[in-house]
């Protein structure tokens, strides 16, 4: 076994319990590791980790990791990557060529961007971003390029605006971007035709774009969220006997009418409705 | 050997002018003569112009003014017969270019006797009337009626594996003439056998409670798939996506539609929400989505969990108890704000 020595001394006891569990999984050559709330603040507590490129999924939540080492790229069977709750402030470039990676997750970590490139994941399935710093200006030119993203979970950033590009995932069936400082919704999210999950909760939102009226919304397995927002009162009016109703509603030819009125005449932007100064992903 | 015979003088019947035919000489008075249709012989100038022997028990044969005992005339000149090579006697059928037993002479598709009904040439075959019209009728692209052989110029019937004329037909229960429309009813399901057939006129077909493919509106006289409240062909019964039968295969139903395993899920959502693979064996359910028994677990640390553990949840992810009270207090309370003004209640499922 091929051990690179360590070269800082942490908290020895929680540096034993990482190395200990790493010792044990390479015994069995278990293709799972999990490091769960083992108090690591790098890498380098986990001695020979980025050697074991048998293992599919890599769980790190709930510790103290501020960076990722470009090395980790070299599991190139890791599958799942959790690093969720974690205090990674950026990542490394690497990790999009990731060739087999189809679920990474890096939910409530202190993101306040994402490398160059980051879109470039070959087979990405479900990404978590929730509870971090991104917004449209720091996400990088080809991150709405993975097309076989299929859950995308974008909850708790500041976003004021969505790229219209988010209709070329064509695969999208989550797409959840509750508590963000969203303005507006473009009117691509209705080209997205597997989508049966939308969050919007909690944004700054006063109209929606006739389009969404494309999404199936009627099927039993579809679960859409408005509310918390500053809708313009027939949104707010038909949202208060329910979803459905309020479907139906943009789909009318009287919604159609209403809404180039408002285009032309828009609705004032409502304040940001969420304190984020409190966000832990804000404190350095 | 081939006397000219000389003409018969018959006619005064006096004694001085009779001749015989053969050899042209008197008779002597008490002379023995042989008389044969009106022509006269010395009894020993009566025989076989082959074998110069007189005819067993009388019987010749005459070719060419020449008798010929049976013999040597079916030696010399007797027809072979063009099917069973054996010699024709009595009456010889001479047609196709070559000669027949009157019942080896046959059509050469219905097998039926052509000697007394005529026969008619086509493409080297003899054929009979009905046969050749047939033959005719199919070069046109129509049927002949079985029962009146005639073309049928309109659409046919179909009746006990024959083609005829619908007219020459009346329904079984209402006895009204019948058109095209007319359906073959299988008296004896599950008989090959067609001679149980009846005909029924459209409407007392319909009256009769078989039942109707819900595809095709076509009665279903095979095996009948109901499903769906309807009756369909087996290659009826189709996945709505996919358009392939099931043939007995597993389906699935959706809003009064069918699915093959594979496009249900793909449409409906059966899919792990980890593996994104058609689930197999047991499914969990919740959060609007489904998980493989195996991958049922924490959305944060990837702990399994199963039926029993109790989970939290935000944004449609499952969250195990440790890993929600590790996440930020704002966070927390912000989610249980909303929880308690949304009306659906979902910590734990």
């Amino acid at each position: 076994m091929n051990q690179t020595p360590v070269s800082c001394i942490p908290n020895a006891s929680k540096m034993s319990k990482a190395k200990k569990v790493l010792e044990e999984a390479r015994e069995i050559k278990n293709p799972e590791l999990d490091l769960t709330d083992k108090g690591i603040s790098t890498f380098e507590e986990m001695p020979g980790l980025l050697n074991m490129t048998y293992i599919t999924r890599l769980t790190l939540t709930h510790n103290k990791l501020k960076t990722v080492p470009p090395g980790l790229a070299n599991l190139t069977n890791l599958e799942i990557l959790t690093l969720a709750n974690n205090n990674l402030e950026d990542l490394p470039l690497s990790l999009s060529s990731m060739p087999k990676l189809r679920i990474l997750n890096l939910s409530f970590n202190k993101l306040y961007g994402l490398p160059r490139g980051f879109g470039a994941f070959p087979v990405l399935e479900v990404l978590d971003l929730t509870y971090n710093n991104l917004n449209e200006k720091n996400l990088p030119g080809n991150f709405f390029m993975m097309e076989t993203l299929r859950a995308l979970y974008l909850g708790d950033n500041d976003f004021e605006y969505l790229s219209p590009e988010i209709k070329n995932l064509k695969n999208l069936q989550i797409l959840v971007l509750r508590e963000n400082d969203l303005i507006e919704l473009p009117k691509e999210i209705g080209e997205l035709s597997r989508l049966r999950e939308l969050n919007v909760q909690g944004n700054r939102l006063t109209i929606l774009p006739p389009e969404i009226g494309n999404l199936d919304m009627i099927t039993s397995k579809s679960v859409f969220r408005f509310d918390g927002n500053e809708w313009v009162t027939p949104i707010a009016d038909q949202l208060q006997v329910g979803v459905g109703h309020l479907m139906d509603y943009i789909r009318t030819e009287t919604y159609r009418i209403l809404y180039g009125r408002y285009l032309t005449n828009k609705p004032e932007i409502p304040p940001p409705c969420v304190d984020k100064a409190k966000k832990i992903s804000r404190i350095r | 050997m081939s006397p000219t015979p000389m003409p018969s003088l018959v006619g005064g019947m006096s004694f001085d002018n009779m001749m015989c035919s053969r050899c042209g000489e008197g008779f002597e008075p008490h002379e023995k003569i042989v008389n044969s249709t009106g022509e006269l012989w010395h009894q020993q100038c009566f025989v076989c112009a082959q074998c110069f022997r007189p005819f067993r028990e009388g019987i010749f044969y005459e070719f060419e003014n020449r008798k010929y005992c049976e013999h040597d005339f079916q030696v010399l000149f007797a027809p072979c017969c063009g099917k069973c090579g054996e010699f024709v006697i009595g009456r010889v059928i001479k047609a196709m270019n070559a000669n027949w037993h009157p019942g080896c002479f046959r059509c050469e598709m219905c097998s039926g006797e052509l000697a007394d009904s005529g026969f008619i040439r086509n493409a080297g075959r003899a054929l009979c009337h009905e046969c050749n019209a047939k033959v005719k009728a199919v070069g046109l692209g129509k049927y002949v009626c079985h029962k009146c052989h005639g073309l049928i110029d309109d659409q046919p019937l179909k009746f006990r594996g024959e083609v005829y004329h619908p007219y020459h037909f009346n329904c079984t229960a209402c006895g009204v003439e019948l058109d095209s429309s007319a359906r073959e009813v299988r008296s004896r399901p599950g008989f090959a056998n067609n001679d149980m057939n009846e005909l029924y006129c459209l409407r007392c077909h319909d009256k009769m409670g078989i039942p109707i493919c819900g595809a095709c509106r076509r009665p279903i006289e095979e095996r009948v798939v109901t499903a769906l409240g309807k009756h369909w062909h087996v290659e009826h019964f189709v996945c709505a996506k996919c358009e392939k039968p099931f043939f007995g295969h597993r389906h699935y139903e959706k809003k009064g539609l069918a699915y093959c395993e594979t496009h249900y899920h793909q449409l409906f959502g059966n899919l792990c929400f980890v593996c994104n693979q058609v689930i197999a064996g047991d499914v969990f359910t919740a959060l609007n989505k489904a998980w493989c028994v195996h991958h049922f677990a924490c959305s944060m640390c990837d702990q399994k969990m199963n039926q029993k553990t109790k989970f939290y949840e935000f944004d449609l992810k499952p969250a195990c108890k440790k890993c929600y009270e590790k996440l930020p207090v704002e966070f927390r309370r912000r989610l249980r704000r909303q929880h308690e003004a949304t009306p659906k209640k979902l910590i734990p499922a």
